[in-house]
C-alpha cells in the first residue's frame, strides 16, 4: 500500500489551507535598514518597492520593517526620498 | 497619524486592494526583481488567480514542495515547453463549466521568447481568455544566467561570455511585447518596477482585456545576481532603462500602440549600463551598437503610435 | 466476442476515425484539443464538424501543434473538465514531455493514437513503434482490433481514466491505415446508453480539482520520500486498473451487449497447442487463418492483448500456462533484444508457462502487411517449434533477407 505521508492526494498537490512553508531570510542579512521616524514623511515608497512587502505601518505614522524576513538589500534605504532609512551593519546589533 | 502625513501617501497603494498571498520568507535573492513583481500581481489582481509557472527562478516559490505551498494562489505548476497551452486549458475549462477565472501564465522570458515561444504565439493567435506575464530578467537565471532572445547586445551571460573572439552576446535583442501586440490581440503592454502605478494600471486593463481575450504584459524585471548590480539598485536599474528608452512603457489597447511614457530627453544607454556588470566590458563603440539597437526599437514603435484612427482594430470579434 | 441483440443502436457502415470521433462525442468531453497528422486527420475533421453542427457542446482548440494539445487537455482536465484528444506517430513524440507530465500529475486525458511508424519523416506506415516508444510513460494503453472496437474501447477508457481509483491517462491505439481508413459495420450506441454507462462516475468521489481560490496547487516537487511515494502511488493504480478494465467490460456487456474479455481476448484458446500474440488489426487475419488451420486439424489460438501497459501478466500467464509452443507477433523493433518488444517483455514470464516455448515474429512494420500467407508461415512455424524442431528465435516474416546465413 501506498502511504499518504507526504501528499494527500494520489497526484502531486500542495495545499495552502495547511500553513505556508516559510524560510528565516530575516538571517540573511548583513545590514539592517533603521527608519528615522522623524525624517519619514510617510509616503510609503520603502514599502512599495521592499521586494519582500514587509515594510509595514506603524501607527500610521511612519514604516518600520519586519526583521524576521528583511533580506538586507537596501532598496528602502535607497528609494527614500528623505533619506530617512540607514542601512547599519548586522554586527551592530549583535551583543 | 495626522492627516498631512497621510496625504503624502504614495497613490500606487490604494492599487494593493488584495493580500500578499506569498509567505514572507521565500528563497529569492535580496533585491530580486521577480520577487517584487511575484508580490505586486495578486495585491492588484486578487487572490483568486489561477497562475502557472515553469521551471525558472520563479519555480521554486510558485510550485510547492510535498503537501505545502509557499503562497495561497491555486497554481498549476507545469514544462517550460507548453505554458500558454496549459492556460488555454484551464481557461477553456473554465469558460465551459462557467466558473469564473482570472488564469495568469507567468514565465520568464526563457520560456516566453524561446522555448515557449511557439505555443505562446499560438494562444494569441487563437485569442485564448487569459492573461501571460513575461518577466523578463534578459537570461536564463535558474540554470546559471545564460543568453536568452531578450538578452541584449553586449551582455556577458555564461554562454556568452567577454572574450577576445567575443563582445559578451554578439546579437540584439528581440522585442517580445512588440512582437505580441502584433499578434492583434485585446491588449499588449510593457511595465517595470520603478513605476508601479503605471504597472497597477495595466494589471487591471489586462484583467478586463482578458474578457475579450488574450492580454500580454511585458514586465522588465532585473536581477541583481544575474546581471552584476547592487541589490539596493533594482528599482534604480528599471528608472533609467525607462529614462534612456532601454525599455519605453507602453501599451496597445485594441491594437492601437500609446506610450504611457513619454521621456522629453532620453538620456544616453551608457547611463543605464553603467550601474550593471555585465555591461562592464563594453568600449564605447560596442555601446554606441547598442545605442543604436534601443534607438531603433524606439523609432519603431514611436512610429507604431503614430498610426491614429486609421489603423483601430474592430474591438473584439465577438462582439 | 459475444455480441447480443440491441434494439436501440445502430449499425452505421464508419471507418475506424469516424468510430473514435463518434466515441468522443458520446462522452460529452468539455475539451478537445487536436492537431491533424496522418492518418488521424478525420478524427478531429469529424469532431470539428460535429462541433460546428452544433451536435458536440464543448471547448474545442485548434492548437497550432501536438505539444499544444496534450498541454492544454491535461490542464483542463486537471480543472476538473472531461477530455479528449487525438494523434498518431510523430505528433505523438511531439506531446511527449507533456504525455510524461500528465501521467505524473495523474491527469485521467482519453485520447487516441493511431499507430504509425515514427523512423520515416514522409513515409506514413503503420506499424506500432510510435506507442512502443512511449510506453513505459505512465499511461494505461488499450489495443483495439476492428472499427467496433475502437467505438467501444475510448467509452470504456474514460470509465478507466476517470475512476477515483485510478486516475490515469488513458491511450486507446488503433492501427494506421488498417483501420483508421477501413469502413466496416459498427454498432452505434445511443446517447442515453453511453450517459448511464459513465454515470457511474459521477456517484464517485470528487478527484481534486485546480479552481481559483481553491487554495491547492498542481505540480508540487516531491521531496524527501514525497516523490517516491508518488511514483509508487502511480505503480498500484496501475495495477489496480487491470481488475477495474476487467469489470468495466463486464458492465459494457450488460448495457451494451459487447464483452471481449477484459485485459486479453482468447480466441480458440480452451484446446490449443500452438498459439500466436497478436495486437490490433492482425488480429482479424489470425483469427481467419486459425479458422483454417483448424480444418486441417491444427490447434491454434490466438491471444489478443487489448490491454498493453500495465503489462497484463497474470492474464497472460493464465491464458497461455501449459501451451506448447508461442509465437508473439510484434509490429515494432526492440533494440538490443533481436526480439520484438512485447515477445521480450513476455519472456520476462517464461518460467510461469509451464514449459512453453516461445518464438518471435516481426512483421507489418514499414508499411509491409501481415497478410494471411505470412500468418499461416506463423502458426506453421509455432506448430514446428512445438513438434520440436529447430527454428529460429526471431523471423521477420516479410523480409526473408533477415534470415539469411548471419543474419539475427
Ligand atoms: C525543456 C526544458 N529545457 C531546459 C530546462 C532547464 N531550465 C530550467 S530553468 C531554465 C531557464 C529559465 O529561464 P527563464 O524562463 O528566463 O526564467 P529565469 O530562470 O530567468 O527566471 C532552463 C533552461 C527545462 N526545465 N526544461
Ligand atoms: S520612503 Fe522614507 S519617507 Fe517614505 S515612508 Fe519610507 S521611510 Fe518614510
Ligand atoms: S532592506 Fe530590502 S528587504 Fe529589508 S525592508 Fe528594506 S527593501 Fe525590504
Ligand atoms: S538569480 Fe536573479 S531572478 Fe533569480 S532569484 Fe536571484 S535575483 Fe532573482
Ligand atoms: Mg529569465
Amino acid at each position: 500500500m501506498s502511504s499518504n505521508k507526504y501528499f494527500k492526494h494520489e497526484g502531486p498537490w500542495s495545499d495552502s489551507n495547511d500553513p505556508l512553508m516559510c524560510s528565516d531570510t530575516g538571517d540573511w542579512r548583513t545590514k539592517r535598514p533603521v527608519v528615522d521616524k522623524d525624517k519619514c514623511i510617510f509616503c510609503g515608497f520603502c514599502a512599495i518597492y521592499c521586494p519582500i512587502q514587509v515594510m509595514e505601518m506603524v501607527e500610521e505614522s511612519y514604516f518600520s520593517p519586519d526583521l524576521d524576513f528583511c533580506k538586507g538589500c537596501g532598496i528602502c534605504a535607497k528609494e527614500c526620498p528623505k533619506n530617512a532609512i540607514s542601512m547599519m551593519p548586522e554586527g551592530d546589533f549583535k551583543k | 497619524m495626522t492627516e498631512k502625513k497621510k496625504d503624502n501617501l504614495t497613490k500606487v497603494m490604494d492599487y494593493l486592494k488584495h493580500e500578499d498571498p506569498f509567505s514572507k520568507g521565500v528563497a529569492f535573492c535580496p533585491g530580486c526583481g521577480l520577487e517584487l513583481l511575484l508580490r505586486f500581481i495578486p495585491q492588484v489582481m486578487g487572490n483568486d488567480i489561477v497562475i502557472t509557472g515553469t521551471p525558472s527562478c520563479s519555480a521554486p516559490v510558485l510550485l510547492g514542495q510535498n503537501n505545502q505551498s509557499w503562497h495561497t494562489l491555486s497554481y498549476f505548476g507545469t514544462l517550460m515547453t507548453g505554458a500558454a497551452a496549459n492556460a488555454t486549458g484551464l481557461a477553456r475549462y473554465y469558460r465551459k463549466a462557467g466558473i469564473k477565472n482570472t488564469v495568469v501564465c507567468f514565465n520568464g522570458d526563457g520560456t516566453a521568447a524561446d522555448i515557449g515561444f511557439g505555443n505562446l504565439s499560438g494562444a494569441a493567435e487563437r485569442n485564448e481568455p487569459f492573461i501571460y506575464i513575461c518577466y523578463d530578467n534578459e537570461g536564463y537565471m535558474n540554470t546559471g544566467i545564460q543568453k536568452s532572445g531578450t538578452t541584449p547586445f553586449g551582455a556577458t551571460t555564461t554562454t556568452t561570455p567577454f572574450g577576445s573572439a567575443s563582445k559578451g552576446k554578439n546579437l540584439r535583442r528581440m522585442n517580445l511585447a512588440l512582437k505580441m501586440a502584433m499578434h492583434k490581440i485585446p491588449y499588449a503592454a510593457t511595465a517595470t518596477l520603478s513605476d508601479l502605478d503605471d504597472l497597477a494600471k495595466k494589471l487591471l486593463k489586462a484583467k478586463e482585456a482578458k474578457k475579450r481575450g488574450f492580454a500580454f504584459l511585458h514586465v522588465f524585471a532585473p536581477c541583481t545576481t544575474g546581471w552584476g548590480f547592487a541589490p539596493e539598485n533594482t528599482i534604480e536599474v528599471c528608472r533609467r532603462a525607462v529614462k534612456t528608452n532601454y525599455f519605453p512603457l507602453w501599451e496597445a489597447e485594441n491594437g492601437k500602440i500609446r506610450m504611457t511614457k513619454t521621456v522629453k530627453k532620453p538620456k544616453p544607454v551608457s547611463t543605464y549600463t553603467e550601474l550593471i556588470k555585465k555591461f562592464a566590458h563594453l568600449s564605447q563603440e560596442d555601446l554606441q551598437i547598442l545605442q543604436d539597437d534601443v534607438d531603433y526599437e524606439y523609432c519603431m514603435l514611436g512610429g507604431l503610435s503614430l498610426l491614429e484612427g486609421e489603423c483601430r482594430l474592430p474591438a473584439s470579434l465577438e462582439d | 466476442m459475444i455480441t447480443k441483440v440491441q434494439k436501440k443502436s445502430q449499425i452505421k457502415v464508419i471507418t475506424g476515425n469516424a468510430a473514435a470521433a463518434i466515441a468522443a462525442k458520446l462522452a460529452r468531453p468539455d475539451v478537445v484539443a487536436a492537431y491533424p497528422i496522418t492518418p488521424q486527420t478525420e478524427v478531429i475533421e469529424q469532431i470539428s464538424q460535429f462541433h460546428a453542427n452544433g451536435e458536440m457542446d464543448c471547448e474545442l482548440i485548434t492548437v497550432e501543434g501536438e505539444n499544444s494539445a496534450m498541454n492544454a487537455v491535461m490542464a483542463a482536465s486537471l480543472a476538473g473538465g472531461r477530455v479528449f484528444t487525438a494523434t498518431s506517430s510523430w505528433g505523438l513524440v511531439f506531446m511527449y514531455d507533456a504525455i510524461l507530465a500528465a501521467a505524473g500529475a495523474r491527469a485521467p486525458i482519453v485520447m487516441v493514437n493511431v499507430n504509425r511508424e515514427t523512423p520515416g519523416i514522409i513515409a506514413v506506415s503503420s506499424g506500432q513503434q510510435d506507442m512502443i516508444s512511449t510506453r513505459d510513460a505512465g499511461w494505461i494503453f488499450l489495443i483495439a482490433e476492428d472499427c467496433q472496437e475502437v467505438l467501444d474501447l475510448v467509452l470504456q477508457a474514460y470509465r478507466l481514466a476517470e475512476d477515483y481509483d485510478i486516475q490515469v491517462p488513458v491511450m486507446v491505439h488503433y492501427d494506421g491505415f488498417y483501420l483508421s481508413y477501413l469502413s466496416e459495420g459498427v454498432d452505434v450506441p445511443i446517447q442515453e446508453d453511453v450517459d448511464r454507462f459513465l454515470s457511474v462516475l459521477k456517484t464517485q468521489p470528487e478527484r481534486t480539482k485546480l479552481v481559483p481560490g481553491g487554495r491547492l496547487g498542481c505540480g508540487s516537487h516531491g521531496i524527501l520520500g514525497g516523490y517516491l511515494e508518488l511514483r509508487h502511488k502511480h505503480v498500484s493504480a496501475m495495477e489496480r486498473a487491470k481488475a477495474k478494465f476487467q469489470q468495466i467490460d463486464k458492465e459494457y456487456e450488460e448495457i451494451f451487449g459487447r464483452s471481449y474479455g477484459g485485459l486479453v481476448e482468447e480466441y480458440r484458446m480452451d484446446d490449443a497447442d500452438v498459439v500466436l500474440v497478436g495486437s490490433g488489426s492482425m488480429c482479424g487475419t489470425i483469427k481467419s487463418v486459425i479458422d483454417e488451420k483448424r480444418e486441417e486439424g491444427v490447434k491454434a489460438g490466438l491471444l489478443k492483448m487489448r490491454m498493453y501497459r500495465p503489462f497484463p501478466s497474470e492474464a497472460m500467464i493464465k491464458a497461455l500456462k501449459g501451451k506448447k509452443a508461442i509465437g508473439v507477433v510484434d509490429r515494432s523493433l526492440c533494440f538490443g533484444f533481436k526480439g520484438g518488444p512485447i515477445y521480450t517483455e513476455l519472456k520476462a514470464f517464461e518460467t510461469k508457462l509451464g514449459g512453453s516455448k516461445m518464438i518471435s515474429f516481426i512483421d507489418g512494420i514499414a508499411n509491409t502487411d501481415i497478410t494471411k500467407i505470412n500468418v499461416a508461415t506463423m502458426i506453421d512455424t509455432t506448430c514446428d517449434l512445438a513438434a520440436g524442431k529447430n527454428v529460429r528465435e526471431v523471423t521477420w516474416v516479410s523480409y526473408p533477407e533477415a534470415q539469411e546465413e548471419g543474419g539475427l
